[in-house]
C-alpha cells in the first residue's frame, strides 16, 4: 500500500455552506504529512470524515485501504487518534487509564507510555481531569505512543499547549516517528512547529481549494519579493502568476511561485510601472500566511 | 480482559452514584420496615389484615418508584460523560466492533441497575415476611415486578435519550420510554400484572437491541 489516506472527490457542506467541493489528496505511508489552513476551512471536518464520524455529502475517503466509514475493528488498532483538545477519559487516573486501554492494542507499549507520563512527576493515582492542558496532553500522547500505530492522525495537537509542552510534545514525536514505518498526518494552528517536522504540506483553503507539495519543495519554490510601483501605477492583484500581494506591510510584497525573472516580466506586461526589488526570506509561517492571507 | 476492562471504566463512572442508588433503595427499605412495624404498634393485626386482604390495600408503595429512579440515575451517571465534548468517540475509535461495545456497556449498566432490584426485591420480601404468611411475601415480590421492570425500562429509555444524537428521535424515545413505563404503574392491588409481566418483559427486552441504533447513527452523523 503506498498511501495511508486517500480522499477523492471529497465534497462536504453544512447547509447551504460548502466546506470542500471535489477535495481529493493523498497521504504517502511513511512520511509526515501536515494539513494546513486557516480557521474555520474544514480541517477538524475532515479528521471527523476520515475517522468515520462524519458522512460526507460526496466522494470517498480511504484510510489503510479501506472506507473511512467501515473501518474495522482491525484497522482501527492500526490507528493513534488525537482528538481535538486532547480529549480523553479525564475521570480515570494516570494509571487506571493506561490500564483501560492496554488490553484493547496487541502491541501495546507500557513502557512508552510511562516514559512520558512520569516526567510529569505525579503519582499514578493522579486524576486526569485534576491535570492542566499541557499535563493531559503528555497522558493522552503517551497513550497513542504506546498503542504503537503505524498511522497517527493528530488533531491539533498545539491546542492550549505552552511552547514547553509543543516542544517536548514534538520531541517525542519525532523519536517516535524516527522508529520507522510510522505514517502521520497532522494539524495545527501552530504553523513553525511543522518547519522541522513534516515531508510534505497540504494547505487547505475555503470551498476546498488545496495545495499539496514536498515541504523543502514548497520552501525552495514559494518567494516573496518586495516591490515598488510608480504613483501613476494599478496596485497588483492575484493572478495566474501572482499567488497573492500584501500592500499592508511595511514594505509592499509579492508572494508567487515563479521565478523572479519570470515574475519580471510578467510584471512588465500585466502591471507596468512596478518593479521587484529584493528576495524576503520566509519562514514558515510567513509563507503560510502568503500564500493563504491574513484575513 | 476486555470485557474486564470496559467494565472497569464504567465502574469508574457510576460507582459514586451507584452507592448513593444504593444507600437509597437501603434507605427506602428501612423506612418501610419502620413504617410497618409503626402501623402494627398503632393498630391490632386484625384491621391491617383486614386493610391488606380484604381492603387489598398495598403497604409497600414507598419502594414503587425507586426502581426506576435508579434505573434513570446510573444510565445518567454512564452515558452523560460520554456525551460531554462527544468523549463517545473516543470509545468507536477503539479495536472492537462498536456493537459489542455498547453491548457490554448496557450489560454492565443492566447487571449493576438489576443488583439494586434485587436488593429491594429480597429486602420487600423478608420485611413482609416479619409480620405475614410466605404467601403474602411471595405476592409482594410479585406485585411489585412491574416496578422492578419499570427500572429496566428507565435505564434503557435514559440510555436511548442520551446516546441518540438527533434532537426528533431522542424526543421519540423519551415518549416512548414514558408511555412504556405509564402502563407498568398502573395497579392498585396485588399481582395485577400476573397474566402480562412476561409479554411486558418480552417487549421490554426490545430496549437492548434499540440501543445500537443511536450508536450507529451517532458514528454516522451528517
Amino acid at each position: 500500500m503506498n498511501h495511508a489516506i486517500e480522499v477523492d472527490s471529497l465534497s462536504h457542506n453544512y447547509g447551504d455552506r460548502v466546506i470542500y467541493e471535489n477535495l481529493s489528496f493523498s497521504v504517502p505511508t511513511r512520511k509526515v504529512v501536515a494539513l494546513l489552513g486557516k480557521n474555520g476551512v474544514g480541517k477538524t471536518t475532515l479528521i471527523r470524515i476520515l475517522m468515520g464520524f462524519l458522512r460526507p455529502s460526496g466522494g470517498q475517503c480511504k484510510v489503510l485501504g479501506e472506507a473511512s466509514h467501515k473501518l474495522t475493528a482491525a484497522n482501527r488498532e492500526r490507528i493513534g487518534l488525537l482528538f481535538e483538545g486532547h480529549l480523553t477519559y479525564d475521570l480515570m487516573t494516570i494509571e487506571e487509564i493506561e490500564r483501560f486501554y492496554r488490553p484493547f492494542y496487541s502491541n501495546w507499549r507500557s513502557e512508552l507510555y510511562y516514559d512520558l507520563v512520569d516526567r510529569l512527576k505525579l503519582p499514578n493515582s493522579h486524576r486526569i481531569c485534576n491535570m492542566s492542558c499541557g499535563q493531559r496532553s503528555q497522558v493522552v500522547l503517551g497513550l497513542i505512543f504506546a498503542q504503537s500505530p503505524e498511522l497517527m492522525i493528530l488533531d491539533d495537537y498545539s491546542m492550549g499547549l505552552d511552547a514547553g509542552y509543543r516542544r517536548l510534545f514534538l520531541e517525542y514525536l519525532d523519536n517516535f516517528i524516527g522508529e520507522g514505518d510510522k505514517t502521520v498526518f497532522i494539524t495545527s494552528h501552530v504553523v513553525q512547529d511543522m518547519e522541522d517536522l513534516v515531508d510534505e504540506v497540504i494547505f487547505l483553503q475555503r470551498g476546498g481549494k488545496i495545495l499539496q507539495m514536498p515541504l523543502d519543495e514548497f520552501r525552495t519554490k514559494f518567494r516573496c519579493h518586495s516591490f515598488e510601483m510608480e504613483a501613476s501605477s494599478k496596485t497588483p492583484s492575484s493572478d495566474q502568476l501572482i499567488t497573492n500581494v500584501d500592500i499592508h506591510e511595511r514594505r509592499p510584497v509579492i508572494y508567487s511561485f515563479a521565478s523572479k525573472d519570470q515574475l519580471s516580466e510578467h510584471l512588465s506586461v500585466h502591471w507596468p510601472g512596478v518593479k521587484l526589488m529584493h528576495d524576503i526570506p520566509m519562514s514558515l509561517e510567513d509563507a503560510f500566511i502568503g500564500l493563504t492571507g491574513k484575513y | 480482559m476486555l470485557l474486564r476492562s470496559i467494565f472497569l471504566k464504567e465502574w469508574l463512572k457510576i460507582r459514586w452514584f451507584w452507592f448513593v442508588a444504593l444507600a437509597l433503595n437501603l434507605g427506602i427499605l428501612v423506612y418501610l420496615f419502620i413504617d410497618i412495624r409503626h402501623q402494627f404498634q398503632v393498630e391490632h393485626s386484625e384491621m391491617i389484615w383486614y386493610w391488606v386482604f380484604e381492603l387489598r390495600r398495598l403497604l409497600y408503595t414507598e419502594i414503587k418508584y425507586i426502581p426506576a429512579i435508579t434505573g434513570a440515575m446510573l444510565a445518567a451517571a454512564q452515558f452523560a460523560p460520554e456525551m460531554i465534548n462527544g468523549r463517545f468517540r473516543l470509545s468507536l475509535h477503539l479495536p472492537l466492533r462498536n456493537e459489542l461495545l455498547v453491548g457490554s456497556w448496557v450489560l454492565f449498566g443492566a447487571i449493576m441497575s438489576g443488583l439494586l432490584a434485587l436488593i429491594d426485591a429480597i429486602g420487600l420480601y423478608f420485611i413482609v415476611l416479619t409480620w405475614f404468611p410466605q404467601e403474602a411475601a411471595v405476592s409482594a415480590v410479585l406485585t411489585a415486578l412491574p416496578w422492578f421492570l419499570g427500572g429496566w425500562v428507565a435505564y434503557f429509555g435514559a440510555t436511548l435519550v442520551l446516546l441518540e444524537p438527533q434532537p426528533l428521535r431522542r424526543l421519540t424515545y423519551l415518549g416512548l420510554s414514558i408511555a412504556f413505563m405509564s402502563i407498568l404503574f398502573l395497579e392498585k392491588g396485588y399481582q395485577e400484572y400476573d397474566r402480562v409481566i412476561l409479554v411486558l418483559s418480552a417487549c421490554a427486552l426490545l430496549f437492548v437491541p434499540a440501543i445500537m441504533l443511536p450508536a450507529h447513527r451517532y458514528r454516522h452523523r451528517n
